[in-house]
């Protein structure tokens, strides 16, 4: 097989960004299958093809455009692509973690929406990421960020009842003399509250997310 | 009352609901997690005396403690299989508070937490069977209304109006969905707007239908004026009490009751007939839209 030149890598990687604006993840698997059929390195697709797409998206959901259901099928095209494309990045990908993060849904509480979309983008942003899932116990959110040498703990709260859990885990992290810094999100969560908790930073959404935790790991 | 009786009751009268039942509870001394549906069967006098201050305060219709009251909610709280007796416990203590007052009794029925594909794996059906079962509960114990809240997907409010019209006989329906101000104007998280959703609504068999939660007094008023200019329905609001933050003991919200009861004061202007408050909203806050209420003018679109 050769590889694509010009025109025609341009137009392949266009689709790529396509297929995650359109949620499609049939598109995105054969894109991905594709572009390794072409040579095209698997950084590149990721880099100029896929991601731009999720970047827009994130845009979108901002702007209003986009809402859940768009995220949601945004983050699964991309899930396909990268399960093509993962394997073949092997040592490619180790280097290019952007931290590891610890997230899970605060005790009480068992949403599970906002905490796996957040986790999703940023696995698909290149962080390392090890989801707890939902009602994670304090001490579970410590042990894993310690075993991991986390970056990054992030935690949502749904509701205005287990918002409280938050505090709990900012203090339990600083404690326990963690390096890593707490991320905090939710419906009823804002800035005021993660400053009120001395939580290292708050997002509103899914793509708000990723970029405070880019500028809150040190490159 | 039927709904129909209920509506032409609006046309002169604005109805003024409760406040917040599970931030009250939370001042109470519900554990911050805890589902609040658990004090129906452990700490029944003090759900009983939340209602009777909403009551007190002028509350002319209170709302049983079962938000999370489906079957579906239940099971995730550790409470599976216990439906019916947990809404019909709700029932009676709101009847126990409102026992001689003349104060309705609103059966709550908030979403089930679980969503439909691309974002879940839930369907219509098991949204229709789980508030079946449910407002058969709070119908059979004896409701005096059915109040649909916090609803985020029209799919699934339009499923909690046909089993509150499939489970009870002309029991009014309130409908009311939970939209956020976005940049091209407000919607729900799913991206449902207001005027399609409301209306839908109503056409599923919502006698009154509206907004709740999510945003504060101010921004709810907007959502009111955008629905008046194109529905001709009762409309209800119940706004949270502004933005929660952290206090020393607890979560405070940022709205004081007299800026909050003007605010509600406008949207009764705005076309609002049905009015009360959501999150943070204690009874401070009815005592204050009674006050207001009372000493405003007629209502510029009372009809």
């Amino acid at each position: 097989m050769t590889e694509v030149p010009g025109e025609g890598r341009h137009e392949l990687l266009a689709a790529m960004n396509q297929s995650i604006l359109d949620g499609d993840d049939e598109a995105a698997d054969r894109l991905a299958r594709e572009a390794l059929a072409a040579r095209i390195e698997p950084l590149e697709a990721i880099d100029r093809g896929f991601t731009p797409g999720l970047r827009e998206v994130g845009r979108l959901f901002e702007d209003g455009e986009y809402f859940l259901p768009e995220l949601v099928t945004a983050a699964q095209a991309m899930q396909a692509a990268m399960a093509v494309l993962r394997p073949v990045l092997g040592e490619q990908a180790s280097e290019r973690t952007l931290g590891r993060v610890v997230i899970g849904t605060v005790p009480g509480d068992i949403h599970d929406i906002g905490k796996t979309l957040v986790g999703t983008l940023l696995a698909a942003n290149g962080f390392e990421v090890s989801d707890e899932g939902v009602d994670v116990p304090i001490e579970r959110f410590v042990e894993r960020a310690r075993e991991l040498d986390a970056d990054l703990v992030c935690a949502s709260a749904l509701l205005t009842t287990t918002m409280a859990m938050q505090r709990d885990l900012v203090n339990a992290v600083r404690s326990a003399g963690l390096r890593a810094r707490v991320l905090v999100g939710g419906a009823p969560v804002n800035q005021a509250w993660a400053e009120e908790i001395g939580a290292d930073g708050y997002a509103e959404n899914a793509a708000a997310a990723v970029d405070l935790a880019r500028r809150t790991v040190p490159p | 009352m039927t709904g129909e009786e209920l509506v032409a009751h609006l046309a002169d009268e604005v109805l003024l609901l409760d406040g917040g039942m599970g931030t009250l509870l939370m001042a109470m001394g519900l554990a911050s997690g805890a589902a609040s549906e658990t004090w129906n069967l452990e700490h029944p006098e003090r759900v009983v005396e939340a209602h009777r201050r909403f009551v007190a305060a002028g509350s002319e219709v209170v709302h049983t403690n079962t938000f999370g009251g489906s079957p579906v909610k239940l099971a995730a709280a550790g409470l599976e299989g216990r439906c019916r007796e947990v809404n019909g416990a709700a029932v009676r203590l709101a009847r126990e508070a409102a026992f001689g007052t003349g104060t309705l009794v609103a059966g709550d029925v908030g979403p089930t937490g679980v969503f439909l594909a691309p974002v879940g794996q839930a369907t219509e059906e098991l949204y229709e069977r789980a508030f079946r079962e449910q407002v058969g509960a709070l119908a059979e114990a004896g409701v005096d209304l059915i109040s649909i809240e916090t609803m985020y997907d029209l799919r699934e409010a339009l499923a909690a109006v046909r089993a509150a019209r499939a489970e009870t006989s002309g029991l009014p329906i309130l409908a009311s969905m939970t939209f956020e101000a976005r940049r091209r104007g407000y919607f729900t998280m799913m991206g449902d707007r207001i005027v399609p959703s409301l209306r839908a609504l109503a056409d599923a068999g919502a006698d009154v239908v509206g907004f709740n939660c999510s945003v504060g007094s101010e921004v709810m008023v907007g959502m009111v004026r955008e629905a008046r200019d194109e529905l001709e329905l009762p409309l209800l609001a119940q706004p949270n009490a502004g933005q929660p933050r952290a206090g020393s003991r607890g979560l405070l919200y940022d709205a004081t009751p007299e800026r909050f009861a003007g605010d509600v004061a406008r949207m009764v202007e705005a076309g609002a007939r049905v009015v009360g408050g959501c999150c943070g909203t204690d009874p401070d806050f009815i005592r204050a839209i009674r006050g207001a209420l009372d000493s405003a003018p007629a209502s510029e679109s009372a009809r």
